[in-house]
């Protein structure tokens, strides 16, 4: 599969690799330039691939509360929430924003690209009653316009003031040259900016647009390492439906107070019995690369796992995100088994490099 | 794509240059491009004895880790100490400042064995087909 941003992608000379049956670009010039473009100025990210789906109809709101874990009821217009599509024993099929186009009435969800099926399909096996859904995912680009520069080009190309709305918000804006555009305040880089939805057969022009005005066109590597260096999750790697957002340290975006949603009852019991396991971060101390599948070691016990991994091109040293037994302490220093070799390694709470987000 | 005239190729990307009875090795400029940004790269220790196509080595970019195999046998004589501290002149210099190692080699003949530049180039041609 492709994205309307194909094209552009192979005039710029991007490496394109197969994701999840989608043809991305990996990088344009290189992982670390992209990423370090976007920490310190502005970097463009097509982000396509992901999944729009939206509910609507006189069901909606019930519908949206029984297989989310945000209070929906409450949202109001313009509000963007973090949250996940749970399985009755609580694990992640799916984590995702929620966008409250007009409340009770019609709600935006975006989703994971590689998902997308898998999501729309169990939406569909929960809706009971008058929820209306729509699949608009192959009529919606998404582009991530990320850093701390984001709002010079948003008002350079859209005269669009993004010091006007804050951290997950968005605003719908009707334009001439793009259609409707959906800019939210939101993105997964650490680095502010946002992410603009728009009808697909208008994506290359406003790609364009931005790219001209400064912005750094940037792969999926540096969109992996950005997001990395902050902690955020990835749902396949750090998550998924073998793992709750308890043990993900997610809690946040986990409501127990509401009557139910379903995940809910198998939530309340882990937190009943505790945690055996918990997602948190890792900083070699030593020279090395800690990826996705090498053991946690502590006085030669395997005490976990890492699922993400990699080198921060901002600290130069090895990052990493893992699930560690709940003995392991923050701040203790544990080893990283890497090719037969224990590498020493400090478990640390991310994000390990400092974000630019303004809210 | 550079592919110097005075060196010899293996099919999996790595360069040879005959020095006397040692070969200093490194890898080519398709192989750097393929890895993009190489950030940690780690060889055998000096002395290490190793056999053709025997891998000696790791090169990692922030999306992979790759081996690197030996293009004949011998002895590890030297390796390129600087690459620890900055892995990505692989990406800058991979024909000069970024040799990796040097081997004594067991059997020079072996280098007959390695692929002359034209060689590698129609190699290229057919892997990129």
């Amino acid at each position: 599969m492709r994205t309307p941003l194909f094209e552009e992608h192979v005039a710029l000379n991007a490496r394109i690799v197969d994701f999840h049956g989608w043809e991305m670009p990996v990088w344009y010039t290189g992982i670390k330039d992209e990423h370090m473009a976007t920490r310190t100025s502005v970097g463009l990210f097509d982000a396509s691939h992901m999944g729009e789906i939206f509910v609507s109809g006189d069901g909606a709101v019930a519908f949206l509360e029984n297989i989310l874990t945000r209070d929906i009821s409450s949202m109001k217009a313009g509000k963007v929430l973090y949250t996940f599509f749970l399985n009755e024993t609580g694990g992640i099929i799916d984590d995702l924003t929620v966008y409250c186009i007009t409340p009770s009435e019609r709600y935006m969800l975006c989703v994971n690209a590689s998902n997308i099926p898998h999501d729309l399909e169990w939406i569909q096996k929960q809706n009971l009653g008058d929820a209306v859904i729509e699949d608009k995912s192959p009529v919606t680009a998404l582009l991530a316009l990320q850093g701390p520069n984001a709002g010079d080009i948003l008002k350079a190309c859209l005269d669009f003031d993004l010091e006007s709305i804050r951290y997950f918000t968005f605003s719908e804006l009707n334009t001439p040259e793009y259609g409707d555009i959906i800019v939210s305040k939101t993105g997964y880089t650490g680095a502010g900016g946002a992410e603009l939805f728009l009808p697909a057969d208008k994506a290359a022009s406003l790609w364009n647009s931005l790219v001209g005005a400064g912005a750094t066109p940037c792969g999926l590597g540096a969109r992996d390492t950005l997001r990395l260096e902050m902690g955020y999750p990835l749902h396949g790697n750090d998550i998924d439906e073998g793992t709750t957002p308890f043990e993900a340290g997610l809690s946040f975006a986990v409501d127990m107070d509401k009557p139910d949603f379903i995940g809910k009852k198998a939530l309340a019991e882990q937190r009943e019995k505790g945690l055996t396991r918990r997602l948190t971060g890792l900083e070699l101390l030593d020279k090395g690369v800690p990826r996705q599948g090498y053991p946690c070691m502590k006085n030669e016990t395997q005490v976990g796992i890492i699922t993400s991994g990699s080198i921060s091109p901002v600290t130069g040293g090895g990052i990493a995100l893992a699930y560690l037994d709940v003995s392991v302490q923050d701040n203790e220093e544990i080893a990283v088994e890497i090719r037969s070799k224990h590498l020493r390694a400090l478990v640390k709470k991310p994000p390990f490099v400092q974000g630019t987000i303004s809210k | 794509m550079n592919i110097p005239d005075d060196l010899m190729y293996t099919q999996d990307h790595e360069w040879g240059k005959v020095e006397d009875s040692t070969l200093r090795v490194g890898i080519t400029d398709y192989a750097q491009g393929e890895l993009g940004d190489i950030v940690f790269v780690e060889f055998v220790e000096t002395g290490t004895h190793i056999t053709k196509g025997e891998s000696f080595g790791t090169v990692e970019s922030v999306k992979a880790v790759s081996e690197i195999y030996a293009p004949v046998s011998g002895t590890v004589v030297e390796i390129n100490d600087a690459l620890a501290d900055t892995p990505e002149l692989v990406n800058q210099d991979c024909y000069g400042d970024a040799w990796m190692v040097v081997i004594e080699m067991e059997n020079p003949s072996e280098v007959n064995d390695l692929m002359d530049a034209q060689a590698y180039g129609e190699h290229l041609a057919a892997e990129a087909k």
